[in-house]
């Protein structure tokens, strides 16, 4: 069957059937809102002031990151440096996940409506959930850092050797895990002492310093001249409600 | 064709429940597959044409939300259908007992050819077996005390459009 083919009937029954989890979607998210509405105002006191301890924390970091721009742009200009990357930051609602032993997807709320772009990265508050893998109208699919499918380019922190990560290890009833590849043999982890594994921007999908996850057991590969490792995934991945999807503003 | 689009319909009815049953069991890293009860009833039951169009739809459905060549749920699909209507002359076709072992066994050859050409992916081969061990597990489980209430809900379909084998055999 020609490729053209192949594509229409993919994307025609993919919007055939994307109606059904979106309208399901809804109908959670107003269900969480009236679970909340019957909370007493006590309850709600409580919480607001909670948040508002969060919130301003979150707050003086927002100043100091302004503060870190502007260094960092004034640095640029002084060193004829490239800009870095800026992004457009588009929060969505994740409306079905697909978390098999095959591969780790999920639908979220957000397509070509709001100019999502193909292999965009996507975030949350842990670090990387995954990448863009398909784009329709209405909604878009990520594949996740657990997939197999998903190859990353990253850093051990305070370290600039690029390592290789792949996801693909999720076992029953226990959270995801990734495996890392060339590994320079000065790097030691263990599950008392582990490592945070961060991206290292190279690629240019991911900005550099994002959470992987933490690199807990290292060993040397069959070649002696590397050391390969596993990767604990934050267990949050398999329960998100909602993502960040970083729109570059500057179009590759 | 009125049966197929019947059971095309019930087919997107199950896609649409399998796909939020995965998604409120992805907490608990269990996934579900079913896609054997996309064809025994069709097989076993429908004219050739009709059901043959009804599991190629089905197909269809499957391999849009899935990340595999595009035609492969199809292929699986079709064939399968192929294999059931050849043999449904040797078989009591109406016994529900019949129809529960069809879908059984075709999801168990549907989930070990798909975890074949999937798990060469994995950078851990090894490790990934277990995990597809116990979500054939889960699926076979699920397929057994699904299948019944799914089959019964096509028959009773056809019969409200007026679609019931008898009339177009």
């Amino acid at each position: 069957m020609p490729v053209v083919a192949k594509s229409l009937l993919r994307a025609s029954f993919f919007e055939l059937t994307a109606p059904v989890p979106v309208a399901v979607s809804h109908v959670r998210d107003l269900q969480q809102f009236w679970s909340l509405r019957v909370h007493t105002a006590d309850q709600l006191i409580e919480a607001g002031r909670d948040l508002a301890r969060v919130n301003a924390s979150y707050a003086l970091s927002v100043q100091q990151n302004s503060e870190l721009q502007s260094e960092v742009s004034r640095l640029e200009a002084l060193l004829n440096l490239p800009a870095s990357d800026a992004y457009r930051y588009e929060n969505a609602r994740v409306v079905r996940r697909d978390f098999s032993g095959w591969w780790q997807r999920m639908v979220v709320r957000k397509g070509s409506d709001y100019r999502i772009p193909l292999g965009a990265a996507v975030v949350f508050s842990g670090g990387v959930v995954g990448r863009v893998d398909e784009v329709h109208a209405t909604t878009s699919v990520v594949e996740l850092i657990s997939s197999p499918g998903v190859r990353l380019a990253a850093v051990v922190e305070g370290d600039t050797h690029p390592i290789s990560y792949q996801g693909g290890v999720n076992p029953v009833f226990g959270a995801a895990r990734g495996v890392v590849e060339f590994v320079p043999l000065d790097i030691f982890a263990s599950a008392a002492s582990p490592k945070r594994l961060v991206t290292s921007g190279l690629g240019g999908v991911f900005p550099a310093g994002l959470t992987i996850g933490s690199l807990s057991k290292v060993g040397l590969s069959a070649d002696g001249m590397f050391k390969t490792g596993d990767v604990q995934l934050d267990p949050r991945l398999s329960d998100l409600t909602e993502v960040t999807i970083l729109v570059p503003l500057a179009p590759r | 064709m009125r049966g197929t689009i019947t059971l095309f319909v019930s087919l997107l009815l199950l896609q649409a429940l399998l796909g939020q049953a995965n998604h409120e069991l992805a907490p608990l890293h269990i996934c579900v597959f079913a896609g054997g009860l996309f064809v025994p009833y069709a097989a076993l039951m429908m004219p050739l044409g009709q059901g043959m169009a009804a599991s190629i739809l089905g197909g269809m459905i499957c391999d849009a939300a899935a990340p595999v060549a595009f035609g492969t749920h199809t292929l699986l699909f079709a064939s399968a259908h192929g294999l059931l209507y050849h043999l449904r002359a040797r078989f009591p076709r109406d016994d529900p007992t019949v129809q529960l072992w069809a879908a059984l066994a075709a999801n168990l050859a549907f989930y070990l050819f798909l975890s074949y050409l999937t798990v060469g992916r994995s950078p851990a081969r090894g490790q990934a077996w277990p995990r597809l061990v116990a979500d054939l597990a889960w699926s076979e489980i699920a397929v057994a005390c699904v299948a019944p209430w799914f089959f019964a809900l096509q028959a009773r379909i056809l019969q409200v459009a007026k679609a019931e084998p008898w009339r177009t055999a």
